[in-house]
């Protein structure tokens, strides 16, 4: 049994005064405040590229040195853009096998070190290189295949494709962590500047710095992680039968004991929306939405506070909190964690109980999946 | 990417080589020592071709720094032969494609290694000639 004892957050941003250690450093000074513990056995960092990003190697080593904790076991994760679970994962498992008491679980990246054409090179990288990856598929490439798929095979117009975006804006402009603190409406996203067209700029995550910590620990709480699975899924989403399908997310939430019943009755969800496209194919995977129809489901009011199913992506989501590539996942742990305990400082989703994470890397190379209860 | 990458993939990436596997059936792009499906290592190398359909296509403005150039670059999901692979559109404007029109595979240059100027070739499709496109020979 693990619990979460404590999170901590920077805002995502452009953060030119701060180095990656320095958000790494914030970021998990403040979980080990909220956390009240001064006991670590292991510290785990998440992140994609820091080597890219800064030069850095072994960084979890040099991120506990700074953090003060000298002697600490430390060790770092990296699974493209679903690192902040694959860290969870690894967390749980020293502390639930008995190897630790207690974990420090740091996300952190770093991308706008160097210009937005740099980043983009790695974020190429997320998706096969020896695949799809030799091609020009910039960052939204594939996504842009899978969204013109999905309106073409469902007959989903571009303007109901775009509320998505607009209920995520509305999210993040209450959430202080987030970096798009503004509203947008369906006909902005709809007519923004093509990034690969169907995609537009607005239908993308933006590119941002970020760090986020949480403290995972024996010692019962008040957030109990109920159980964290993950599975890999094929290298291409052209290599599967129906692309719009993650069968690395079903299988990973198939492998929690989940039904699609079970789903219905979790109150908050954050999930992997990097484009609209990608939010769209997750609500349809896990069954919550039937095929074609989750941006319907959406224009009609489901998946917000007011309306029918899980409350989805509170923090405003990949799409406008941000989404510091590696960091996301411990980002997305924290905000979970926070609407359980009541005091999430954003979207209030009263009396929520049971919330999980969604995470994945590319278009479903991997997926990771985390159940959260209030205890 | 490194030459050296590119030159070990020259002879899948210039006659489109994928992978077949005697144990399931399966055919799929690239190649592989093992089925990506089955886990077989009962694979051989297959050539990719047959009739070639466009099932979906992206406009991709937002390309790196290499590709600069390039941009808009074509990007396409193909079905070639029953075989699904992620390739790049060229020789047509955006505003000609269609999806479900009938391909070609056809040999262009890819990208330029920033360093030495060497310019990465591959097998890209694009809009068969001399049909009406409806792949009615
Ligand atoms: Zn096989």
């Amino acid at each position: 049994m693990a619990w979460i004892s404590g999170v901590g957050m920077v805002r995502i941003n452009r953060h030119y005064q701060k180095g990656l250690r320095d958000l790494a450093v914030e970021a998990a000074s403040q979980a080990l405040r909220d956390a009240g513990v001064d006991g670590i056995d292991y510290v785990v960092v998440a992140s994609s590229s820091s080597y890219r990003q800064v030069g850095q190697l072994d960084l979890a080593s040099y991120t506990s040195s700074y953090l003060g904790l000298r002697g600490a076991r430390s060790l770092a994760v990296e699974a493209g853009e679903a690192s902040g679970l694959a860290g969870l994962l690894t967390a749980y498992s020293l502390v639930a096998s008995g190897a630790a008491e207690t974990v420090l679980l740091v996300g952190v990246d770093k991308l706008t070190e160097y210009n937005s054409g740099e980043a983009y090179d790695m974020i190429e990288g997320l998706y096969d290189v020896e695949g799809e990856g030799f091609y020009n598929i910039g960052h939204a490439g594939v996504a842009g295949l899978l969204m013109r798929l999905y309106m073409h095979e469902y007959g989903v117009d571009r303007l109901t494709m775009s509320y998505w975006p607009a209920v995520m804006h509305a999210n993040a402009k209450q959430n202080p962590y987030a970096m798009l603190r503004f509203a947008v409406t369906p006909e902005k996203v709809a007519s923004a500047m093509p990034l690969a067209d169907p995609v537009t700029l607005l239908d993308s995550y933006p590119l941002g710095d970020g760090a986020a910590a949480v403290v995972v620990t024996r010692r019962p709480g008040q957030v109990r992680i109920v159980g964290v699975e993950t599975a890999t899924g094929l290298p291409s989403p052209a290599h599967r039968d129906d692309p719009l399908y993650l069968e690395s997310v079903a299988e990973a939430v198939s492998r929690l004991g989940l039904s699609r019943e079970d789903l219905e009755g979790i109150d908050v969800m954050e999930i992997h929306d990097s484009f609209t496209i990608t939010a769209y194919m997750i609500l349809e995977t896990l069954g919550l939405s039937d095929k074609g129809r989750a941006a319907k489901d959406l224009a009609e009011g489901k998946y917000t506070v007011e309306g029918d199913g899980p409350v989805m992506n509170p923090s405003g989501g990949l799409k406008a909190r941000g989404h510091p590539i590696g960091a996301t996942g411990v980002y997305q742990l924290a905000e979970v964690t926070m609407y359980l305990r009541g005091d999430f400082p954003g979207v209030k989703t009263n009396g929520a109980r049971r919330g999980m994470v969604i995470s994945m890397n590319a278009m479903g190379s991997s997926a990771y999946t985390a159940l959260l209860q209030a205890e | 990417m490194s030459i050296a990458r590119h030159w070990r993939r020259r002879h899948n990436l210039y006659r489109l080589i994928g992978t077949r596997c005697r144990s399931c059936g399966r055919t799929f792009y690239p190649q592989a020592q093992r089925c990506i499906y089955c886990g077989s290592s009962d694979v051989e190398q297959a050539r990719i071709d047959g009739e070639a359909r466009l099932l979906s296509y992206s406009i991709v403005y937002s390309v790196t720094d290499e590709a600069r150039y390039e941009a808009p670059v074509i990007l396409g999901l193909v079905e070639v032969g029953g075989v699904k692979l992620i390739t790049e559109i060229t020789d047509a404007s955006p505003g000609e494609l269609e999806v479900g029109m009938r391909l070609e595979p056809v040999l262009r240059k890819v990208s330029i290694h920033g360093e030495s100027g060497l310019i990465y070739y591959a097998v890209k499709f694009r809009p068969a000639m001399g049909g009406d496109g409806s792949g009615e020979d």
